[in-house]
C-alpha cells in the first residue's frame, strides 16, 4: 500500500486552520507534533500542546527531536500542559467549558503580544472514563467557528487505531484539513514513512529485498529535501544485506556539506558498519538503545 | 551430512514467507542455546541464502536446521523446479548454477561469509544447496543445550 500525498503534510499548515492528525503510533505522534511546534515556534508563533505526557516528559520528547523548546518554555512561547485543568474539569468535558479554555488561550496570546497561536490537543482523553465525552463534535464544531478570521491554527490529534471510524468521521467534518505522515509502505511487518522533526525517513518492523522499491522513494525524496537526513530506524528489528547496501549507497552520493544520522540498534548498526557506512564522510550510526 | 539426524526445523519457503521463516529460525536457533547475539547473525545468514534462492535460483526452497558437535547446521536448497524465467524481473537470469547465486547475490554471500563460522555451496542438477555452520563456542558453567528439549 502505497499512500503518498493521500492527506496535507504536517508542513502545509497555515493560519486558521482546524487540521485533524491522525497517528498510527506513538513515535509518529511525537514526530509530527515536534514539526508543529518547531514551525510554530520558528514563526514567532506561541504554541501550546496538551498531552497525556507529563510536561516535563512531553518538553523532553520535542527536544530530543532537536526542538529548542526548554528555551521557548522560559520565554513563555511554548506550553506543554495535561488535558486536567484545561480541556477537562475532573475527569469531565463539557464542550462549554473546553471552548472557554481555548479561548483564555487566545486571549492570553493577544495580550501577550504574539502574532499568533498553534495548539494541538492528543485526544485520546476522549478513549478515558470521561463523562460528557459525547459533548466531542459539539467542540470540534466550536473549535472551527472560534478560528475563522483569526491567526490561531488548532491540530486535533487523533490515534487512528483507538478511535473507532464512527467517531472519526464524525468530527472530520468540523477540520479543515486532514493531516498524516506521508507513507511510503505500510503492512503488518513493516512501515517506512517520513519523518519531519529531525527531517529523514523512519523504518519500523523488519525490512527486506521486497520493500526496495518504496524505500527507494522514500530515500530519493530524502534526499531531495534540503539539510540533513536522520534514518530512523528504532523501532526496526531486521534488516537484509540488499537493504543495507541501498541506504550506504544512497549517503555516499550526498554532498559532502549534508550529514546523514543513521539511528538503530546496536545489532543493526553493526551491519551498517560492516557495510561502511561509517567510512563514508558525513555519515554517522548512532546505537540507540530499548526506551 | 554430519550428524544429519532428526532437524530440529525443516520448513519451506518461497518469496512471501520469509518473514514466518526468520521468526522460526529464531525461535529454533534460540531454543537450541545459541547466545542472543549470534541468533541475530544465523537469522540474517539464512534469510540471505533464502532470499538467494527466491531471487536467483527457483523462487522457492527448503530450509534444515539440525544440531551437531556443537553447532547449528542450517541448510537451505533451491531443490523446486525452476520458476519460469519470462516471470523473472530486470536482468536476473533463473538458472540452477551457484555461481549466478554468488553474481546475482550482491553482498548478500558475503555478508553471509562474514557472519556463519562456515559457509559451504553445491551445484547439481537437483539445484543449489548452501550450508552454514553456526558454533555455539566454548561451553558455559551450566550449558543450556544440556536440556533435552529435542530428543
Amino acid at each position: 500500500m502505497t499512500t503518498v500525498g493521500a492527506d496535507a503534510q504536517i508542513t502545509d499548515l497555515t493560519v486558521n486552520d482546524h487540521a485533524c492528525l491522525t497517528f498510527g503510533e506513538p513515535e509518529e505522534l511525537l514526530d509530527l507534533t515536534a514539526a508543529f511546534v518547531r514551525d510554530g515556534l520558528s514563526s514567532g508563533l506561541k504554541v501550546v500542546w496538551l498531552s497525556d505526557a507529563a510536561p516535563a516528559q512531553a518538553v523532553s520528547e520535542l527536544a530530543r527531536r532537536g526542538i529548542a523548546v526548554e528555551s521557548a518554555v522560559a520565554a513563555g512561547q511554548m506550553t506543554a500542559a495535561a488535558w486536567e485543568g484545561h480541556l477537562l474539569s475532573g475527569q469531565a468535558f463539557t464542550a462549554d467549558h473546553a471552548m472557554g479554555w481555548l479561548s483564555g488561550e487566545m486571549a492570553a496570546c493577544r495580550q501577550e503580544g504574539f502574532p499568533g497561536l498553534r495548539v494541538a490537543v492528543d485526544m485520546s482523553w476522549a478513549l478515558r472514563p470521561v463523562t460528557g465525552v459525547e459533548q466531542l463534535p459539539d467542540f470540534e464544531e466550536g473549535v472551527a467557528a472560534a478560528l475563522a478570521g483569526t491567526k490561531v491554527s488548532v491540530l486535533c490529534q487523533y490515534d487512528r487505531e483507538r478511535f473507532d471510524p464512527v467517531t472519526l468521521a464524525s468530527v472530520a467534518a468540523f477540520h479543515t484539513r486532514a493531516v498524516a505522515a506521508a507513507t511510503y509502505y505500510q503492512d503488518a511487518v513493516l512501515r517506512i514513512c517520513r519523518q519531519y522533526a529531525p527531517p529523514g525517513i523512519r523504518l519500523a518492523g523488519e525490512i527486506d529485498f521486497k520493500a526496495e522499491e518504496p524505500l527507494a522513494l522514500a530515500l530519493a525524496e530524502a534526499i531531495r529535501l534540503d539539510g540533513d537526513i536522520t534514518v530512523n530506524m528504532a523501532d526496526l528489528a531486521f534488516i537484509d544485506a540488499s537493504c543495507v547496501r541501498m541506504i550506504v549507497d544512497a549517503t555516499r552520493g550526498l554532498a559532502a556539506s549534508r550529514r546523514v544520522v543513521l539511528q538503530c540498534h546496536a545489532p543493526i548498526a553493526a551491519r551498517f558498519v560492516l557495510f561502511g557506512a561509517a567510512d563514508v564522510l558525513g555519515v554517522s550510526v548512532v546505537t540507540v538503545h530499548e526506551r | 551430512m554430519p550428524g544429519a539426524g532428526t532437524p530440529i526445523l525443516d520448513q519451506v519457503f518461497d518469496r512471501d514467507s520469509l518473514y514466518a521463516l526468520r521468526s522460526a529460525v529464531a525461535a529454533h536457533a534460540s531454543q537450541a542455546g545459541l547466545p542472543q547475539g549470534r541468533v541475530g547473525d544465523l537469522v540474517a545468514a539464512v534469510h540471505e541464502l533464502a532470499a538467494n534462492a527466491v531471487r536467483h535460483g527457483a523462487g522457492h526452497g527448503r530450509l534444515r536446521v539440525w544440531k551437531h558437535d556443537q553447532s547449528l547446521y542450517c541448510l537451505v536448497a533451491d531443490d523446486g523446479p525452476p520458476q519460469d524465467a519470462g516471470a523473472a524481473g530486470g536482468t536476473e537470469q533463473q538458472s540452477r548454477d551457484a555461481a549466478l547465486w554468488r553474481i546475482g547475490s550482491g553482498r548478500g554471500l558475503w555478508l553471509v561469509r562474514q557472519l556463519a563460522d562456515q559457509l559451504s555451496l553445491s551445484s547439481g542438477p537437483h539445484g543449489t544447496t548452501a550450508t552454514v555452520i553456526f558454533t555455539f563456542g566454548p561451553p558455559e558453567p551450566d550449558p543450556p543445550f544440556h536440556l533435552s528439549q529435542h530428543s
